[in-house]
């Protein structure tokens, strides 16, 4: 019996494990190339297409509700862009751990990059002491906008002399497939592009804007910009899951979003043959021919819900073109395109920061945005006397390209940069308009910092808004 | 030879004494007769067990004492002179009432010596009124398990015990999958409820929330016996269901026409806020308002849609989709048993159709259990069941297009009869496009229940093999191995045009699988001796081993080729998406405890356990927590008045800690995740979480009080139970500033305070010869307080500060002035940009109240139970608001709306002066506003399309109290008499019915759930049971 018992015994011992043996996760990688994490930084980066900068710029309305965005009334945005910061750290560190340059010479750019798109929302920000949870700092000070703004500048100019000057090799590059001297361009394209941001600040002699945008494009061996629309710092989709247009296949887009009218307004105006690209005919005008201007139409982006919804359902206003929403690749996602740069510096031009013409950058942005939406002929419409600039200084006429040629892409830039000129228009004059009838200045920051970070928040608040934190308060940057 | 010889020798010896056969009945005092009594002749190897109808047949000598016994009946003895027929009558014995339950690890213990709380349910009580699992049956029946039943098909209710999710055992093995659909009710013996750590702390950490333990059934001694029970419920109607207006339909602002099923333009957003139906206009040839609609001829000439009357076809939607479900419950067991060896076996199968048509769920079960004693000092058992779950298709539950009361009234109005569905492919599209009225946002019904198939299929093979063997007396050896295995294989076909949340499928195919396996094995020793009559004495030390290996996969496709042809190979993308993961944990573990016994009445438990976890670093992995627990029996020590049968006093305390964070054995160590792959360029991200250096197991210290009483000849018994937890060390994602980098630090912080009572009152108001009433209530109330919050910050993220409840509820809510009136702006109410509180999840009282009413053959019984107080949100009902099908939106408002008239003023005020400021937290600093009520009218249907009519409907929270009557079974025990001209040894027949009505504060949704994210309608359940033992 005994020996029984003792092989029963050894049977149930035989089945345990030990616990050191299991300590290993085999699903998930500790160390790994930097190159897998710029891929995941640029998809990031690049992929920008918003509906909600779209109604915020009066380019499309919304019908399934009172929206936020279209009606001025928001309140909070998030600190998104903090945890792509953190890739872009821990791209540096296995760059580093490899002994690679290139990717820490990027990770420059998109330091930039993702601190520009945060402080441009909400003022100032968490940049010195930001991104250092792991050195055990877990409630960062807010910077001035004045002293990031500044850093921003001087490390833009830094990654594009070391990326001239390095010879490795970027791989896992789904922009420019490690074309060094494209990212350059995209870099120095850029920072003219924070330069004009920082119109309202040109004395200020710590930051020398108007230095700095010559020093630029003074110089383009040195520091070479966009030269055409291959340059275009694009995201180009493809028929892959998680790859495919964002608004690809999306229910709302195709029947609650439509054109707003004094976008379409505008471009009937200018007959402008864009409108053909971004418009759907409205249902009522369903047979009449796509070229014909008339048969299109859009809802006012103040009016009230109830106007809106009436006119929609009547069949008076145009969807968006449906390819954005039946096309898988459609059209690219822009971080910065060619006609921006064009535009930016024919608004230099036109402010006297450079002494070359004005209209031939205007001219040349409007060609290549007209190209981007496969529009070879341009001639005549350059030639419309409504298109032209009315004098060397006509920054309004400069935006209301410039609106038209960011339509539904390059994020909220055409809504920072209507902020901070006030072109084109954007209409509040209708009866469904909120928050007092003003356009917000800014976003309120993200709730969550009330309850981690709220020392270093109220010094942040109290010495910029007085009156506490709200969307119409004015930051250094538009001030 | 050599075997028939010594029979030979036995036989002849018994023929030498004065044998003589007596046989019998053995009846409880109100003359039911008792199955299971022993019945032996003391200090012989002679005995057997009644079956039963409590009969029995022995040899016996003359002169011989024949020793009855049974628990929860006083011990009785008949010397044996010449009687051959005796009748027994065996009278309770009040102190040893319910007197062995099963707590952890198996052991049994009398209830006197418990220093926690345990609580019984009887396997009989699960026997006729089936649910499609056994854990639905237990709602109501026990005072702090907390049953939250789920109204969809196969899907789990939520268990909560004490107010955390507690462990499910079988026959003494832990099963960690929880998986509540492979345990058969008709295998159920016991369930034994251990409410508190104490009582479970032996089971190391996954015991921590107290137990649910699963006593299965064994082979009895006896003859052989057979047993088959035949369940069957129809789901005929509803206790509850969203109810629709049916007075306006489809569109938007008052305009409906059909153009192509987009939803664009005058095909109104998919709204229900469309033109009012069954309106007469005398201009048209049918006199009733005309429109175009998806279901319109075309006109041969002009090849345009023809308008057809817009009239209230689809009222009975519900009624014309949803099938009569089905609940049936089949099992056929064989017992069997002697002195050496006993066996069961038992098949079952379970069949529920669900009410939405080409769902069902089956479940089949093979089960053996059998023990072997090759000697007086080794017994050997073994248990092994295999369990197959089974559908090709069952609903997906869920608010959106997936969901089926989403597109059969939700988001459909009555112009739209789901009759003309049926045929759910659009002419000459077949495979590619479904037909519906609108095909941008819905799905045709028909079209989802038949083509748009979630196959599972789960194949669970679990059991035990034990052993003991005594070594000497009062010592022993145990050892004790069970496994659990599954492996699951789960497929999802979608055909091409099937909407999701979002975007509109090109079809797909995917599937998934897991293959589990774990392994639990103790070995130890254990020592039980009655030193004196005063003293007693139980120890055990025991080694235990816990491993698990889990593997997953799955792949899918990126849009189909060939519609409807559900294979991998028919991918259109360019290549198949996958993924997989693999798991390993192990914990190593010792226990010991020690039971001490005085005088009868003090009892003594101590215990202690260290556990060594693989889930966290090395060198904070080993702990070691102790409990102790002790009980006075009052009733044994004192001369009490006789009115008082039983009173006992307990306390316990107990330390118990965790070493896993979260359900990934993983967490504990930092890695990249896989990103996005763009275009054949894969990538990776880290993740949003730091993680301290140095973690440590949590930990839960739990108090407990209690008392038994039972009084009046144990006609009514009460057991109280007290008992706070105090959860420390909590590994919790501590949030940090997001401009930190990361969202969230693990580590140990914060402290937690749970407590609670527990009420269970057991009475028998009535009894005589014929007719017995017996009722139980269980009442539990339970509060979990934040004690601590780590890094001393003045209130959680989601505002809860020190000494606050944690159920607080904080949402985001309009802006109101100092008298709470809400502030508008041109018409609209202002949202405010910091949450406020709005009140209380967790419920104020949980009860159970059970009655039985047994009338000589007949015996009724129903069980009413429901919850008090809390708040839960209701998606349906905000959604209902919103999208227009809400019979509140049914008023002239919405008529003026329809017709292009402004006329709604919301009930608040708008600022006319003045400003006001917050402090970072949002509390108002200054406030210098002024008021005038707000007069701006706005259309209706705007401001509900903005609003949801949040603010005058509590923001969608609604008060969770309800009422249910859970569950009534008539039942009828055929005679004896009856049975005797049948093969029966046994029979009765019942007619049972579950869910059969419901009271709450909450409209359209059954609260049971506590949560609602547009569930499916709550059904009433109505059937028959038929049980017959052979």
């Amino acid at each position: 019996m005994k020996k029984y018992i003792l092989i029963l015994s050894l049977l149930i011992l035989a089945s345990c494990s030990q616990v050191g043996d299991l300590q290993d996760d085999p699903n998930r990688a500790t160390q790994v190339s930097p190159d897998l994490l710029l891929t995941n930084i640029e998809t990031s980066a690049f992929n920008n297409v918003s509906l909600n900068a779209a109604l915020a710029s009066r380019q499309l309305t919304y019908t399934d509700g009172t929206d936020s965005y279209q009606y001025y009334n928001w309140q909070r945005a998030g600190f998104d862009n903090y945890d792509i910061l953190k890739q872009v750290q821990k791209m540096i560190q296995e760059s580093k751990r490899t002994e690679t340059e290139v990717y820490q010479i990027l990770a420059k750019f998109f330091n930039a990059y993702f601190t520009v798109e945060l402080t441009r929302v909400f003022g100032d920000v968490p940049f010195t002491e930001a991104v250092q949870a792991e050195d055990g700092l877990y409630m960062p000070v807010y910077d001035s906008q004045e002293s990031i703004y500044k850093s921003v500048l001087d490390s833009l100019k830094t990654a594009s002399l070391e990326l001239a000057q390095n010879d490795e090799a970027i791989r896992g590059d789904i922009i420019y497939n490690g074309d060094k001297t494209k990212w350059r361009k995209l870099i120095n394209s850029y920072s003219l592009r924070v330069l004009m941001s920082l119109s309202k600040k040109t004395n200020n002699s710590n930051l020398e804007v108007v230095t700095r945008f010559n020093e630029i494009v003074n110089n383009p061996t040195q520091y070479p910009i966009f030269e055409s629309n291959t340059d275009n710092a694009a995201l180009v989709y493809v028929d892959i899951q998680d790859n495919r247009y964002p608004l690809f296949n999306s229910n709302s887009l195709q029947t609650a979003y439509y054109m707003e009218q004094s976008f379409v307004e505008r471009l009937q105006n200018l007959e402008d043959p864009r409108l053909f690209a971004f418009a759907d005919k409205k249902p009522n005008a369903s047979a009449a021919a796509v070229t014909d201007f008339t048969a299109y139409g859009g809802l006012y982006g103040s009016a009230p819900l109830s106007d809106n919804g009436a006119k929609a359902v009547s069949g008076e206003a145009s969807r968006i073109k449906p390819r954005y929403y039946n096309d898988p690749i459609n059209e690219p996602s822009l971080l910065m395109g060619y006609p921006e740069l064009q535009f930016t510096l024919a608004e230099a031009a036109a402010r006297g920061w450079i002494t070359t013409a004005t209209d031939s950058y205007y001219k040349t942005g409007i060609a290549a945005s007209m190209n981007f939406y496969g529009i070879t002929d341009t001639a005549d419409y350059l030639a419309n006397p409504k298109v032209q600039l009315q004098n060397p200084a006509d920054i309004a006429t400069i935006l209301a390209q410039k609106h038209i040629a960011l339509f539904l892409n390059t994020g909220w830039q055409i809504f920072y940069d209507q902020r901070r000129t006030g072109f084109p228009e954007f209409n509040v004059d209708g009866g469904g308009i909120l928050n007092n009838g003003l356009i917000p200045k800014r976003f309120m920051y993200p709730q969550n910092e009330t309850v981690n970070n709220p020392e270093n928040l109220n010094d942040a608040i109290t010495r910029q808004f007085p009156e506490g934190d709200n969307i119409n308060g004015v930051m250094w940057l538009i001030n | 030879m050599k075997k028939i010889l010594p029979l030979l020798i036995v036989l002849l010896s018994f023929a030498g004494f004065a044998q003589q056969q007596v046989s019998g009945t053995v009846k409880d005092p109100n003359g039911v007769p008792l199955g299971g009594v022993t019945v032996m002749v003391p200090d012989t190897s002679r005995g057997t067990v009644t079956d039963f109808d409590g009969k029995f047949s022995i040899e016996v000598t003359s002169g011989e004492v024949l020793q009855f016994s049974y628990i929860g009946f006083t011990k009785q003895n008949v010397t044996i002179t010449n009687q051959t027929n005796l009748e027994i009558l065996l009278s309770e014995n009040a102190e040893s009432l319910n007197t062995v339950v099963v707590t952890a690890l198996g052991i049994k213990k009398e209830v006197k010596a418990l220093g926690y709380a345990v609580q019984e349910v009887e396997g009989t009580t699960l026997e006729k009124a089936k649910e499609p699992n056994f854990i639905n049956q237990l709602s109501g029946r026990v005072a702090g398990l907390n049953i939250k039943n789920s109204t969809d098909l196969f899907q789990n209710p939520t268990i909560q015990l004490r107010g955390a999710t507690p462990l499910l055992v079988i026959d003494g093995i832990p099963d960690r999958t929880l998986d509540i659909w492979k345990v058969n009710s008709d295998d159920i013996e016991t369930i034994s409820v251990l409410k508190g750590a104490t009582a479970s702390a032996l089971y190391g950490s996954v015991g921590r929330n107290g137990a649910i333990m699963i006593t299965t059934k064994r082979g009895k001694e006896g003859k052989l016996s057979v047993s088959v029970n035949n369940s069957t419920l129809f789901q005929t109607d509803f206790i509850r269901v969203p109810d629709v207006q049916t007075t306006y339909g489809n569109g938007n602002r008052g305009v409906y026409a059909y153009k192509n099923g987009s939803g664009s333009g005058t095909e109104g957003g998919g709204w229900i806020w469309g033109p009012r139906l069954d309106q007469a206009d005398p201009t048209t040839a049918s006199g009733f308002f005309e429109t175009t609609q998806y279901n319109s001829p075309i006109d041969p000439a002009s090849g345009e849609l023809l308008s057809i009357p817009y009239i209230s076809r689809g009222k009975d939607n519900i009624k014309n989709f949803f099938e009569t479900g089905l609940v049936q419950s089949n099992n056929v067991s064989v017992s069997w048993g002697n002195d050496k060896a006993d066996v069961r076996m038992s098949i079952s199968n379970n069949y529920q159709k669900g009410i939405v048509p080409n769902t069902d769920l089956k479940n089949t079960s093979f089960n053996i259990a059998g023990t072997i004693r090759p000697s007086d000092n080794l017994t050997i058992n073994g248990t092994l069941t295999y369990n197959k779950q089974f559908t090709s298709n069952f609903p997906e539950v869920g608010y959106g297009p997936t969901n089926y009361l989403y597109n059969l009234i939700l988001w459909t109005g009555t112009d739209v009869d789901v009759r003309d569905l049926k045929n759910y492919w659009r002419p000459g599209q077949e495979g590619i496009q479904q037909q519906h009225f609108n095909i941008s946002y819905y799905n045709n019904p028909y079209f989802q229940a038949y083509e748009y198939l979630r196959g599972y299929n789960k194949t669970n093979v679990y059991g035990n093999a034990s052993f003991n063997y005594d070594i000497t007396e009062g010592l022993s050896l145990k050892g004790r191995t069970g496994i659990n295995e599954y492996s699951l294989y789960r497929d999802y076909k979608e055909p091409k045009s099937y909407i999701g949340y979002g975007s509109k499928s090109r079809g797909n195919f995917s599937i998934a699988q897991t293959e589990y396996f774990d392994i639990t094995s103790d070995m130890g020793l254990h020592y039980e001796k009655k030193l004196s009559d005063n003293f007693g004495l139980t120890a055990e030390v025991a080694y235990v081993n816990y491993y698990r290996n889990s593997k997953n996969t799955s792949q899918s496709t990126d849009g189909l080729n060939v519609p409807g042809f559900y294979n991998l190979a028919n991918n259109a993308g360019a290549t198949l998406f996958g993924s997989n993961r693999e798991e390993k944990e192990t914990i190593n573990s010792f226990y010991g405890f020690v039971d001490l016994e005085f005088y009868n009445a003090f009892y003594l438990s101590l215990t202690g356990r260290n556990d060594k976890v693989s889930t966290l670093p090395d060198g904070n992995n080993s702990f070691f927590y102790p409990s102790a627990s002790a009980s006075i029996v009052l009733s044994s020590l004192f001369d009490l008045p006789d009115w008082v049968s039983f009173a006992k006093l307990r306390g316990s305390w107990s330390r118990v800690s965790e070493g896993k964070i979260g359900d990934d054995p993983y967490n504990y160590i930092l890695a990249y995740e896989k990103g996005t792959t763009w275009n054949g360029t894969p990538s990776t991200y880290f993740g949003s979480n730091l993680l301290s250096p140095n973690l440590k197991p949590e930990t839960s210290d739990t108090w407990e009080v209690g008392a038994n009483f039972r009084i009046f000849q144990n006609r009514l018994g009460v057991d109280l139970a007290y008992y706070q937890a105090r959860d420390y060390n909590n590994l919790i994602y501590s949030p940090i500033s997001d401009a930190s980098g990361y969202n969230s630090i693990l580590l140990n912080g914060n402290q937690f305070k749970r407590k609670g009572i527990e009420i269970t009152l057991d009475a028998t108001p009535i009894k005589t010869e014929n007719f017995k009433w017996t009722a139980q209530v269980n009442l539990s109330h339970y509060r979990r307080y934040q004690e601590e919050i780590y890094g001393d910050r003045e209130h959680t993220e989601g505002y809860i500060r020190v000494g606050d409840r944690t159920d607080k509820i904080y949402y985001s809510v309009y802006q109101t002035n100092a008298d709470g009136q809400v502030i508008f702006e041109n018409g609209l109410p202002v949202s405010d940009p910091y949450d406020r509180f709005l009140g209380y999840d967790e419920p104020d009282l949980t009860y159970g109240i059970s009655n039985t009413l047994n009338f000589k053959n007949l015996s009724l019984s129903f069980l009413l139970d429901g919850r008090l107080g809390g708040l839960m949100y209701s998606t349906t009902n905000q959604k209902m608001w919103w999208g227009g099908t809400s019979k509140g939106t049914v008023n002239q408002f919405r008529e003026d709306a329809v017709n292009g008239e402004n006329t709604y003023v919301g009930e608040g005020v708008v600022v006319t002066g003045g400003s006001v400021s917050y402090d970072v937290n949002g509390t108002i600093t200054e406030d210098t506003r002024t008021y005038a009520p707000n007069d701006v009218a706005v259309n209706y249907i705007s401001f509900m399309q903005t609003t949801s009519n949040y603010q005058n409907k509590n923001y969608h929270f609604y008060k969770e109290s309800f009422i249910k009557l859970r569950e009534v079974t008539l039942t009828y025990q055929f005679k004896d008499s009856f049975l005797k001209r049948t093969p029966f040894n046994a029979l009765d027949v019942s007619l049972v019915g579950r869910n059969l009505w419901l009271a709450s504060k909450i409209s359209n949704v059954d609260p049971d759930s506590g949560v609602d994210n547009l569930q499916a309608p709550a059904t009433r359940n109505i059937g028959f049971n038929i049980n017959a033992k052979f």
